[in-house]
This record gives structure tokens, C-alpha cells and sequence, in this order.
């Protein structure tokens, strides 16, 4: 999986795997594959996503109650399980997508003035 | 919210799904479909690490390791059968003895009484700073009474209480509206039933009319007794004891309605109460109810008298409950009886004396109207009008205090068994012969003279309210010590099982090394190997308590018949396996396998992985240090087996011994061939003076009949557990002093019949009778009544003096009694045991019997059952209406006396063994073990020269060892426990050095065997194979 391709890509940060599949589906269902490749192309291809790792993610988000999934077919007619947002997961999206830029705003603003003073 | 857990098939046909559909993207971009396959793969990373991730987050992860293990472990577990065998059997051994004593506890001690809602059930207590000032108090024993009166020089009790009150209070508080019910009840007596068959002595139970509303209970068939049929007015009724009516009517429904005679007066059946009710107290067990306000219609024509109880305000003799109104309280509800007890204690008026005698007091003699004895007077049970008025101060039936405990109890008849005369129900006192539920007078020795009052202001008079559930104590005392000696010998013998299952453990952990090396080698956390290990030990233990409640229930069934089979009606208590016995060993199943699994289990997770792995199978490297080994935890274990078990075998040793001790005593009579059985004609109205006659003439019937060879009558026999004693004065002592001597009326022939000598004087004659008779009667002469007396009393109290003419007991009249003549010494007798074969013997004296109930002892040629019928024909020519009781021989009786001593003893020697079976065990396979791990130090040895006698000593001398280390913990151990032991014991010191040698020997006899077996394995080691042997 280390393809050269691979390495120059941004790892993700902890927990912020949940919070992109969450964004991902407010656009309607979506299966595995197709979060995936929404992320990656959303991105712009910058972000690794291993697709082992979304599946545990999708679990457990489902667990949790924040999306639900059934089977369905995708558009090219193969059989897939399809997530959506459940209204818990939307609120719980706008809850991270705050407290997430809140985060990179701060962490922007520290690392910036350092990069000028340097 | 339940969602239904996701299946792994469903998880990995996703994933599937997932690579299908990015390997389709990919040939869309033109790769080809192997191409587009592996990049699909490639970016999908480690499938497997998902699949495992999705896995690991299943709740149900736990179940399916814990099934893991158990599958595991009952696969490791029928690898080696000969171990699982043995760790079971031991486990169900140690968990079956507790199970088995923990349901004779539940049975006894825990269970709830057989009513509905117990919780809500109070019992009244009172309680004062000195005894109140009442003529009548009596206790069936539902619940410890202290009166607080001196007895024998003892210190009175600090303060006394009871349960017992008179029967205007419980009007007083029932009228209160307290409580939602309010019930009392009283024993009724012994009972003279006729009108169902041959003629009968029942026990019965007096109840207030919201008895059976108060507790709850239904009736089987027909009703129950109201409060419409607790009144002076109503026709006389009575309902049945469910077992009673099914052994005596035959559970026939006919019955409601029937009417039968109890002491001559017409009852009718209206109902049966339903099976489980067979008394409130625990181990009580009454065939029949009837209402309160027929008490007076029995007892009148009883050998006591009623004397109007009903209305006096200190004769105590009705034990009260009440059901806790819901939202009230209890605290608020104590006060306000309290409140009522105090007013009337201290504020209510007194009829003190009446006509000379004590008012209300039903006087301890029955024949004899007016001027009954006060001062201190005390009848118990149903106590015998006692030789008739001759004590000049009084008469006082006194309890025997109960071994091991200071406190005196004032008359205590067996909730068991309310006869009183039954020996066996009646651990501290009794009664005495006919006429159950006669009145006990009692009266504080310190009387302030004319009070006023019950009590003063400065007595602080209360009653608290106690749980009915504690407070009714019933037959749960008597058992209570040796139940708890038996929980402890258990305990210790689940603790010794559970070392020696640890210590196979051990041995099989050591000889796992490798597998678990393996196992923590490839990767298993060692969390999980501790957890693999105790679900194998738990799961021993679990196996071994399910083994052990079988056990448990042969035992206690074992246990039951043999109390049963010691009681002249069965006990009222059932025991089974309820959820709290199946709660307790399940509890006691686990902890034992969390127990005897930690240590082994600790052991196995700390292997270090390297030597293990590169050794071989059976290691010797591990034995080449001696040294250090007598510290090993499996020594450890050996040691403290053998140390718990010297201590149950000590314990045993002087139980045993005890018992021994108590069958070689003498009893001062000859106990063989005597057949003794009770009769009262005063329970179908006969008076004082047709009673003796009655006796007489049955006496002399009975003497002729063939296979008797003498016969007499005495007001009870010796050693069936009765006592009286009589209080007087001695000539030449202060006034206000008292002495005490046991007393039993006698009839003629008594010490020909039991064989006791004669030291000196002579035996009753007819005169003798007679003066005794007028005496007790109404008009007693100023002749002092003729006594005989013991060893005991001449050494006592005649000192120097010739005793025979010695007169004693002169009084003149006062306000605590009419004038007597006293008492003169005509013989004395060798001494004898009274009521028990523990107590020692007192001072004593006969006089001759008159006036009352008595029992019948007869001399036989013969075995004295043999005769019995004859004995029943020669009764029925005089009356067919008077039944015999309490029938049995002088050898049962004290058989009977020494039931609980037998029981004890049979069940601490068992105890005792297996203890000394399992600690053997356990040191065979320690030793038996350590032979196998060195059989190839041992074939060096012995290839290098050394002769089998020095390897046995090798191999022995580790036994010895610990078996002595384990014996000598085990004796500082016992030497510090077993006084907790000493009231059960008789003649017998706690430290006994003859029970501490032979079990010190039997130990080691066994230790040496039980090393033996692997010493001699050891000397057999082929030094060839031993070498190869890796």
C-alpha cells in the first residue's frame, strides 16, 4: 500500500475520519466505496484514505445512531450498503464542523505567525 | 434502543461489495481487471484488519471468549480425567458439607415465619430498669424472658424483659388502633383429647380473634377463628393443624363441624389452617387453635386455675404482635405502645393481694384453694401443683440456666412441643408434668413492700418493637450453637479442599508451562491466559457444587431423620433447597474456584518464556535447588491443609469425647428397664383428693401386672429435662435469706423402683402421704411435711448435724404467705441426676406426691416396650378417657437428653475424617508429584550408588516435614479456638492433652501412609529409563 502515490499524501488526523464521512453524506446516501472516492476527489486527492480503516469507522458510526444503512444497488447495478445521515448524525456533524474550525482557526493562527517571524 | 448485532458474513460481503466496485472504477479508467483487482486491493488496505476491528467492536466479544474458554477448558479437563475426578469430588465434598449445614441454618435460623408479609410483623418487648411488680408470668418460649430475679446467688439481670404481657394491655393497645391487627397468643396446655378414637394428649395454642386476620393466614377447608369467636359468650371452637388433621382425621373434609373434647369440654371444628401455618414461632408446631376467651373453660377444669387472668392487670402471660399499619412508622408506633405500657405501669391500679393468697396468681398447687405460697413463686409449664402448699416461703419451679449463658429464664415451655413434660423440646427448663400451661406466679425477690404500682417512674418501663422475624425466637436458640460449631467445621473443610485443589492445580499449571510459554509466544495476552485458567477453575468448582448440592441433599435428609427419629413428633422445621441454600452454593462455588484458581493462575502468567520453551518436557533443572523449595506455595498448601485439618479434628476429638463423658455418668439410679409414661386425671376435672387415690390404685394395679416388678410415681421422671425448685428458709439464718433445693414429689415405692439406697432414715409412709395431702390442701396442719433428701443437701446444709429428724422451712405468716410447719428430714437418699445428665447435682429433696399430674415409672423384668400393652389394658380398667404420653424408658430418655450431643459429635467425627481423608490427599499428591518432576534426579542419584532405603527417606522426609510443620500450626491454632467450644463440652478441658495426642498420632499415621505410596514409587525408579526418560 506504500505506493509512491500513497506517501505523498496527508495522513488523517485522529477522529477526523468520523467527521468526513458525516460531511460526506449530507449530500444523500452514499455507499463505502463512493465516501471514499468523495473524500479523496473533495480533497483533491490530498487526503490518504486507507479503505480498510472506513469500514470499522462506518460501524461504529452506526452504532452510535449518527448514520443508518441498508442495501441497496448502485448506479452501475451492483449490490452495495448504503450509509445516510440519521437527524442524531447532523447534529452531532454540526457540533464537530464548529468545534473542528474553531480548532484549525487557532491552530492556523499560531502556526502562521510563527512561518512570518521565521 | 436494541439493534440486532450485525453478522460477520454481512461485514465481509460489504467489503466485497467495496473491492468490486473501486476495481470497476478503475478498469473504467482503463487498467485491466487484473490490474484494477489488485489496485482495488491495494487501496483497500489489510482486509483482514478490518474484518478483526469489526469483530473486536461486537458487544458479544466476552460470550464468545468465554465460551472459548469453556470449551477449551472441558477439552483440557477430559484430557485428564483422573484429575478432573478428584478436583471435583473434593469440590462437591467441601461445598456439599456447607450446602448441607447451610440448609439445617436456613431451615432454623433464616427462613421467614409462615405468614404473609413477615417484614411488617412486630413483636412487643418490654423492658424496665427492675422487675415489675406482677404475681403471673408466663412465656411459652416463643421469645427470651429475663424476669431479673435472683437465682442461686446469681446476679439478677441488668434489666429485666419479656415478651409477655397482661391480657388488659393487649386490649388496651388492640383498642388503640396502633396497628392494622393486632393478635396475642398464648399456650394452651396440655390437652385431654376425646370424641375422635382412643383418648389423646394434644398441644394447643390459645389465639386472640384477629390472630388469623393479622397474620394473614387462610384456611385449608372450612374458616378460621374470628374475632366473633373470641368472646366469652361464643360457642367453644377450634381449628386444626393442617399435618395434625391429616394424621388424626385422615384428612377427612368432614371434620368442619365435628365437635370433639378437649379437657372435657365440647369443641367444635369449623376449619383446618393452611399447611404451611403450623405455628408462629420457628420449630413451633400446635395441633390445634382456639380462642383466647376459652382458655378459662379448658384451664378451669385443668389442674391450674384460671383465676380470672382475663382481667388482671399483673398476670403476664400473653405474647403480642402486631402488623405495622403501611405509611406508619415504627418508630411512631413504639411510641405510642410505649406510651400506653408506661401509663398502665405506672399509673394503674394493683390488686395485690386477695383473701390472703395472690390475687389473680393461679397458685402453683392445684388442689389447694387459698393461701397459696407468694414470695417468689414460680411454676413452669404447666407446673405442677408442687407437693401441694407445704413450702412454707414458696415454691419456685426455677429454669435451669442454660449452658453457657448467665441468664435465668423464667418458665420456658418448648415451642416444639408445648407439653411440657416432652424433654426434648425443652433445652433450658420445664416444666413439669401435667396440666401444661399452668401459670407460673412470679414474683421479684425484692418486693417492695404494698407497691402501688407495677413499677415506678425510676424503672423506666418501655416496650420496643422488634421485628417478629427476630424476635421469635422459638427452637432457633436451642440449635443455634451447635449449628454454628457445624458451619465452622464445614468452612474449614472447603478451605482445606480448596488447597488441596489448588495444590493439583499447581502440579498441572507446572506441567502447562509449556503450552502456556506457547501460547503467550504467539501472541495471547496474559489478561487472557489468567482468564482461560480461572474459567477452568471456576468451572471445577461450579461442576463440583452442582455434585456438592447432591450431596447436600442426602445429608441433610441424613440429619433430618436422625433428629427426627430422637422427638416424639417431628420437628417444625422443613428443610429444603430453597433459592437462598441454592444462592449460598452457588456463591460458595465460585468464590472457591476464584480461590483455589489465583495462585496457580498468577504462577502460569508469569512464565518466562525462554527456559521453558528450550527445556524438555519433564524439566530437572527445576529440582537441582533443594534449598529453596520448602517455601514453595505447594508446601505451603500442604501444611495449612494438615493444620485445618488438627483443628477439625480436635474439635471432633472433644466433642466425642464429651459425649463419651456424658454417657459413662452416673446417674445415681439404675436407668435400665424402666418404663415411664405420664398420665393426668386432673385434665378430665379429677380433684386433689380422687387424684391420689387414682395414683394409688393404678400403682397398685400396674404392680401386679406381670413383667413389672415394682412400680411408682413421681411428679416427673428424672432426667426427661423437667425441674422444680423449691426456695425456703433455714433455721438459724437471717430472715430475709433463702435457700434453695431441687424438689420432687415422690410416690410410695420410688427408691425401690429406681433403685437409689438409703444412706439413712426411712421411705414415705401412708402417713406421710396424708400429712402431705392436708398440708397442700386447704387446711394445712402444724406438722412439718416429711422430706427425704440427697447426699448433696446433708453436705449442704445439715453440715455436722445428724440430718435425720433436722427441721427446715418454718415460717410465719406475712404478707408473702400464710404460716408453715416446715419440713423434717425422715431419710436420705443417694444422690441422683434431676433434670439433666450436664447439670451437676444440687441439694435436693422428695417429698411425697400429691394432688397433681404425675408419671409412672415401672421396673420391668424384661425389655419394658414388650409390656406396654399390658400396661395400656391395665389403664383402660380404671378410665378409658386418661391416654398415656410421653411414653419411653429411662434408657431413651437419656438418649433423648444427649440427642444433640450424639448429633454433633456423629456429624464433627465425620467432619473430622474427611478433613483428615482430604489433608492426606493433598500431601499424597504433593509428594507423588515432586517424585514424578524428579525421577531423573532420582535415577542419578541412583545410578551414582544410592540404595532405595536412603531414596524413601528422601522422598519421606519431605512428608514428615510438613506434616509436622502443618500438626504443630494446627495444634496453636485449636488451642486458641476451641474454647469457643467449651459449653459444649462436658468434663473436658479445651486443651485436653490425651484428645490432642491421639489426634496428633492418628495424623501421623495417616501423613505416613498417605507418603508411603510416592516414596516407595520413588525407590522404584529404573535409573536407565530415568536417564532416557527426556
Amino acid at each position: 500500500m506504500s505506493t509512491q502515490e500513497a506517501k505523498n499524501r496527508l495522513e488523517l488526523l485522529q477522529g477526523t475520519l468520523d467527521l468526513l464521512i458525516l460531511r460526506t453524506l449530507i449530500f444523500g446516501s452514499q455507499h463505502g466505496q463512493g465516501i471514499a472516492r468523495a473524500i479523496q476527489e473533495t480533497s483533491e486527492e490530498e487526503l490518504l484514505v486507507e479503505h480498510g480503516a472506513l469500514y470499522p469507522a462506518l460501524q461504529r458510526l452506526e452504532e452510535r445512531g449518527w448514520i443508518s444503512a441498508k442495501w441497496g444497488t448502485s448506479s452501475n447495478n451492483r449490490k452495495a450498503r448504503f450509509y445516510s445521515l440519521t437527524p442524531a448524525g447532523r447534529k452531532q456533524l454540526v457540533k464537530e464542523t464548529t468545534k473542528w474550525k474553531r480548532l484549525a482557526a487557532a491552530i492556523g493562527r499560531i502556526l502562521g505567525s510563527e512561518v512570518e517571524g521565521g | 434502543m436494541f439493534r440486532r448485532k450485525r453478522e460477520v458474513k454481512d461485514f465481509n460481503a460489504e467489503i466485497e461489495a467495496h473491492i468490486q466496485l473501486e476495481s470497476e472504477r478503475l478498469r473504467g479508467q482503463g487498467l485491466s481487471e487484473g490490474e484494477a483487482r489488485a489496485a482495488a486491493r491495494r487501496a483497500f488496505g489489510s482486509a483482514t484488519r478490518a474484518k478483526e476491528r469489526f469483530y473486536e467492536s461486537r458487544r458479544w466479544l466476552w460470550w464468545d471468549h468465554l465460551w472459548q474458554d469453556i470449551r477449551y477448558g472441558l477439552r483440557m479437563l477430559a484430557k485428564s480425567p483422573g484429575f478432573a475426578a478428584v478436583a471435583i469430588l473434593t469440590l462437591a465434598l467441601g461445598i456439599g458439607a456447607n450446602t448441607a449445614i447451610f440448609s439445617l441454618i436456613d431451615a432454623v435460623m433464616l427462613r421467614s415465619l409462615p405468614v404473609e408479609s413477615p417484614s411488617q410483623l412486630v413483636l412487643l418487648r418490654w423492658s424496665a430498669r427492675n422487675s415489675p411488680n406482677i404475681h403471673g408470668y408466663m412465656s411459652a418460649g416463643d421469645c427470651p424472658s429475663d424476669l431479673g430475679m435472683r437465682h442461686n446467688g446469681a446476679n439478677a439481670a441488668a434489666k429485666p424483659s419479656g415478651c409477655s404481657f397482661s391480657e388488659p394491655m393487649f386490649q388496651e393497645i388492640a383498642e388503640a388502633n396502633v396497628f392494622s391487627g393486632t393478635a396475642a397468643f398464648a399456650n394452651s396446655g396440655r390437652l385431654n383429647l376425646t370424641g375422635n378414637g382412643p383418648a389423646s394428649v394434644i398441644s394447643g395454642q390459645l389465639v386472640s380473634g384477629d390472630f388469623f386476620r393479622t397474620m394473614g393466614l387462610k384456611a385449608a377447608i372450612g374458616r378460621l377463628i374470628d374475632a366473633a369467636d373470641d368472646k366469652a359468650s361464643a360457642a367453644a371452637v377450634s381449628v386444626l393443624n393442617y399435618g395434625y388433621w391429616q394424621s388424626a382425621f385422615g384428612g377427612s373434609r368432614d371434620v368442619v363441624g365435628r365437635t370433639i373434647e378437649l379437657n372435657n369440654v365440647p369443641f367444635t371444628i369449623i376449619g383446618v389452617a393452611e399447611q404451611r401455618f403450623t405455628g408462629i414461632a420457628p420449630g413451633s408446631d400446635y395441633d390445634v387453635w382456639l380462642p383466647l376467651s376459652d382458655g378459662q373453660r379448658i384451664g378451669n377444669s385443668g389442674p391450674f386455675r384460671w383465676n380470672d387472668r382475663q382481667a388482671d392487670v399483673s398476670f403476664w402471660w400473653l405474647t403480642i404482635v402486631g402488623r405495622l399499619k403501611p405509611g406508619t412508622p415504627q418508630a411512631q408506633a413504639q411510641a405510642k405502645v410505649s406510651g400506653l405500657f408506661r401509663n398502665e405501669m405506672l399509673h394503674g391500679a394493683v390488686p395485690l393481694f386477695r383473701g390472703g393468697g395472690p390475687a389473680g396468681v393461679a397458685g402453683p398447687r392445684a388442689g389447694g384453694p387459698g393461701g397459696g405460697p407468694v414470695g417468689r413463686e414460680m411454676v413452669f409449664g404447666g407446673a405442677p401443683p408442687p407437693g401441694g402448699g407445704q413450702a412454707p416461703r414458696s415454691l419456685s419451679a426455677a429454669p435451669q440456666p442454660p449452658p453457657g449463658q448467665g441468664g435465668m429464664q423464667v418458665q420456658r415451655e418448648a415451642p416444639g412441643s408445648p407439653r411440657p413434660q416432652s424433654p426434648e423440646n425443652q433445652r433450658t427448663i420445664v416444666a413439669g408434668p401435667p396440666g401444661a400451661a399452668a401459670p407460673g406466679g412470679a414474683h421479684p425477690s425484692e418486693m417492695p413492700s404494698e407497691p402501688k404500682t407495677l413499677s415506678t417512674a425510676a424503672d423506666n418501663p418501655e416496650v420496643t418493637l422488634v421485628s417478629a422475624q427476630g424476635g421469635l425466637t422459638g427452637a432457633r436458640t436451642r440449635y443455634a450453637d451447635p449449628l454454628y460449631v457445624l458451619m465452622l467445621a464445614v468452612g474449614i473443610i472447603l478451605l482445606i479442599a480448596c488447597a488441596n485443589v489448588a495444590g493439583l492445580m499447581l502440579a498441572r499449571a507446572a506441567a502447562r508451562q509449556k503450552e502456556m510459554a506457547v501460547r503467550l509466544a504467539l501472541g495471547a495476552g496474559r489478561a487472557r491466559i489468567v482468564r482461560q485458567l480461572m474459567t477452568e477453575s471456576v468451572m471445577l468448582s461450579v461442576l463440583g457444587g452442582a455434585l456438592g448440592i447432591l450431596f447436600a441433599y442426602w445429608g441433610a435428609h441424613a440429619i433430618l431423620s436422625f433428629v427426627s427419629s430422637n422427638q416424639p413428633r417431628p420437628l417444625g422445621f422443613a428443610t429444603g433447597l430453597d433459592l437462598r441454600v441454592l444462592g449460598f452454593t452457588v456463591a460458595v462455588s465460585l468464590l472457591t474456584g476464584i480461590l483455589f484458581g489465583i495462585a496457580p493462575t498468577f504462577r502460569s502468567a508469569r512464565v518466562d518464556l525462554t527456559p521453558v520453551l528450550k527445556e524438555g518436557e519433564g524439566s530437572s533443572t527445576r529440582s537441582g535447588r533443594p534449598g529453596g523449595k520448602w517455601f514453595s506455595i505447594g508446601n505451603g498448601l500442604v501444611v495449612a491443609q494438615v493444620a485445618l485439618a488438627i483443628v477439625v479434628l480436635v474439635g471432633a476429638g472433644l466433642l466425642v469425647r464429651t459425649l463419651d463423658n456424658l454417657r459413662s455418668v452416673d446417674v445415681g439410679f439404675d436407668s435400665h428397664n424402666i418404663l415411664v409414661f405420664g398420665i393426668d386425671p386432673s385434665l378430665i376435672g379429677y380433684k386433689a383428693g380422687q387424684i391420689d387415690s387414682f395414683y394409688r390404685d393404678l400403682q397398685g394395679r400396674l404392680s401386679e401386672t406381670p413383667g413389672v416388678k415394682s412400680a411408682s410415681y413421681s411428679m416427673m421422671p428424672l432426667l426427661s429435662n423437667g425441674l422444680m425448685v423449691t426456695s425456703f428458709h433455714w433455721p438459724g439464718m437471717p430472715q430475709d435469706q433463702e435457700y434453695e433445693a431441687d424438689t420432687l414429689g415422690v410416690g410410695p415405692n420410688f427408691f425401690e423402683t429406681l433403685h437409689i439406697p438409703f444412706l439413712a432414715g426411712r421411705g414415705f409412709n401412708s402417713s406421710d402421704f396424708e400429712l402431705s395431702a392436708a398440708n397442700g390442701g386447704a387446711t394445712p396442719t402444724s406438722a412439718p411435711t416429711p422430706v427425704i433428701v440427697n447426699q448433696a443437701f446433708v453436705e449442704k446444709y445439715a453440715g455436722k448435724d445428724k440430718p435425720i429428724g433436722k427441721l427446715f422451712g418454718q415460717s410465719e405468716g406475712n404478707a408473702n404467705g400464710p404460716a408453715s410447719a416446715g419440713y423434717e428430714i425422715i431419710g436420705v437418699v443417694r444422690d441422683t441426676k434431676y433434670n439433666s445428665l450436664r447439670r451437676e447435682i444440687h441439694p435436693m429433696m422428695y417429698t411425697p406426691q400429691s394432688a397433681g399430674g404425675a408419671s409412672f415409672e415401672l421396673r420391668t423384668a424384661a425389655d419394658p416396650q414388650a409390656i406396654l400393652p399390658a400396661i395400656r389394658e391395665v389403664v383402660a380398667q380404671v378410665n378409658t378417657n386418661l391416654p398415656l404420653f410421653n411414653v419411653t424408658t429411662e434408657s431413651e430418655q437419656i438418649d433423648r437428653l444427649l440427642f444433640q450431643e450424639r448429633l454433633v459429635a456423629r456429624l464433627a467425627g465425620f467432619f473430622g475424617l474427611l478433613a483428615l481423608v482430604l489433608a492426606s490427599i493433598g500431601l499424597y499428591g504433593l509428594l507423588s508429584y515432586e517424585v514424578a518432576q524428579r525421577t531423573r534426579e532420582i535415577g542419578i542419584r541412583m545410578a551414582l550408588g544410592a540404595e532405595p532405603g536412603g531414596v524413601l527417606k528422601l522422598v519421606l522426609r519431605q512428608g514428615i516435614v510438613l506434616a509436622i510443620a502443618g500438626a504443630a500450626a494446627g495444634m496453636c491454632v485449636a488451642l486458641g479456638v476451641m474454647r469457643y467450644l467449651s459449653s459444649m463440652l462436658y468434663d473436658i478441658h479445651t486443651n485436653d492433652p490425651l484428645t490432642m495426642i491421639a489426634v496428633a498420632v492418628l495424623l501421623a499415621l495417616v501423613a505416613l501412609a498417605a507418603c508411603y505410596i510416592p516414596a516407595r514409587r520413588a525407590t522404584r525408579v529404573d535409573p536407565l529409563v530415568a536417564l532416557r526418560y527426556e
